[in-house]
């Protein structure tokens, strides 16, 4: 299973639209509010060069805002 | 494919209008490029009658569970072309095409960008348009918010929930706002500096944004050390696929319609923020009424023509019950 971190905000409207789209295809992930969390947020600059969210890491492949075709083709979901 | 009726867009007048139309029986199809349109992005939502505070996206959520409870489908794409066939329409989409006998354009507006040189470059390295999604990110830094009316109040108030000092930059002479969410913006104190009859000229950045110029001086200096840049600057009507099919817009560049929310062309029907219906006093509550109008006007359309079209078979819904004598 692949390891999915997603980095969000509490009001973030793509966080909620891709922690979604997880939920309706049994997506394990961990998530990291870098309103809270300096060091996620550091790390979420460090990995996509950029400052929106969501940041999503699938095994070290990353992407920006709630891209879901992107989603399902590193996640291998038809 | 076929449909009585398709709603391009699925914000709050899409879902409004899909309300309707799930009551009236017809078969429809929502197709949205962006779910939630605006409402969704626009945080915590107090002016929705009956409902105290909701998050837009939550909202958004709860309308489109309404409406497919009611049997409309929704479906998340975007409609790439609107053509006539015969005196009904095909709707494309990257993976299909749907037929319909009426349409309504709920495709609501496009942020409006400020249009300088870098600010393509740095948009998410600095500069952003969604101050619910990523406002929360500068939490402890300092950001600038540009615009002075109330999508941009309520932005700062939510921003200023995180940052460490927000500057409001206002083209105009005062900010004009909710008086509710003005007096939030009154109690913000000395979190937030409104810098009047000022324009951002020039953003600076190489890889991630640096640093402001401003069209005046401000404690000495026409340059700005911020963080972040967001962008609240109102939005331009989403009109292009409405216009390629001959719909005609108003002297602003807005769908034209007659109070029933009918355009220039019998079987197409707008609402929402592309929609200059209400003026500039664009709220929920006005786009899911134009909504609610345009549906009714599409079903009344359909009763009247809808046995027209090779298309569309189906008997016509009808509001009166029949009885065999």
């Amino acid at each position: 299973m692949a390891k999915v971190t997603i980095y969000t905000t509490p009001t973030c409207v793509y966080c909620k639209m891709t922690k979604a789209f997880f939920k309706e295809n049994n997506v394990q992930y961990e998530e990291k509010d870098v309103s809270a969390d300096r060091a996620a947020a550091d790390e979420m600059i460090k990995k996509s060069g950029q400052m929106g969210v969501p940041v999503i890491d699938i095994d070290g492949q990353i992407l920006t805002g709630f891209d879901k075709e992107g989603l399902s083709r590193l996640l291998n979901i038809t | 494919m076929q449909y009585d009726l398709i709603i391009i867009g699925s914000g709050a007048a899409g879902l409004g209008a899909a309300l309707y139309s799930g009551r009236y029986r017809i078969k429809t199809l929502v197709i949205g490029k962006e779910f939630g349109g605006e409402t969704a992005k626009a945080g915590t939502i107090e002016n929705y009658p009956g409902i105290q505070a909701i998050d837009g996206y939550e909202l958004m959520d709860a309308m489109k569970q309404q409406t497919k409870n009611l049997g409309v489908e929704v479906i998340d794409a975007e409609a790439t072309e609107v053509k006539r066939q015969e005196h009904c329409f095909e709707v494309c989409a990257k993976k299909a095409t749907y037929q319909t006998h009426a349409i309504i354009f709920a495709i609501g507006a496009e942020r409006r960008r400020l249009n300088l040189p870098n600010e393509k470059e740095l948009t998410g390295k600095g500069v952003h348009y969604c101050v619910t999604c990523d406002g929360p990110v500068y939490s402890g830094k300092t950001i600038a918010l540009v615009g002075g009316g109330d999508a941009s109040v309520k932005g700062a108030v939510l921003a200023a929930e995180y940052v460490n000092k927000l500057f409001l930059i206002v083209r105009g002479k005062e900010v004009t706002a909710e008086p509710i969410n003005l007096e939030r913006l009154k109690n913000l104190g000395d979190k937030i500096e409104v810098l009047l009859e000022t324009e951002v000229k020039e953003i600076v950045g190489e890889k991630m944004l640096e640093k402001l110029i401003l069209s005046r001086e401000f404690k000495g200096s026409t340059e700005m050390v911020v963080d972040g840049l967001f962008v609240e600057i109102g939005a331009l009507p989403n009109v292009e696929l409405a216009k390629s099919l001959g719909v005609l817009l108003d002297e602003h560049g807005y769908i034209k319609t007659d109070a029933m929310m009918q355009t220039n062309i019998d079987g197409v029907f707008a609402a929402g923020d592309a929609v200059n219906h209400f003026g500039s006093f664009k709220q929920d509550i006005t786009a899911a009424a134009m909504g609610a109008v345009a549906a009714t006007s599409a079903y009344n359309d359909r009763k009247i023509h809808g046995e027209l079209c090779e298309h569309h078979l189906r008997p016509a819904p009808t509001s009166t019950m029949q009885f065999k004598e």
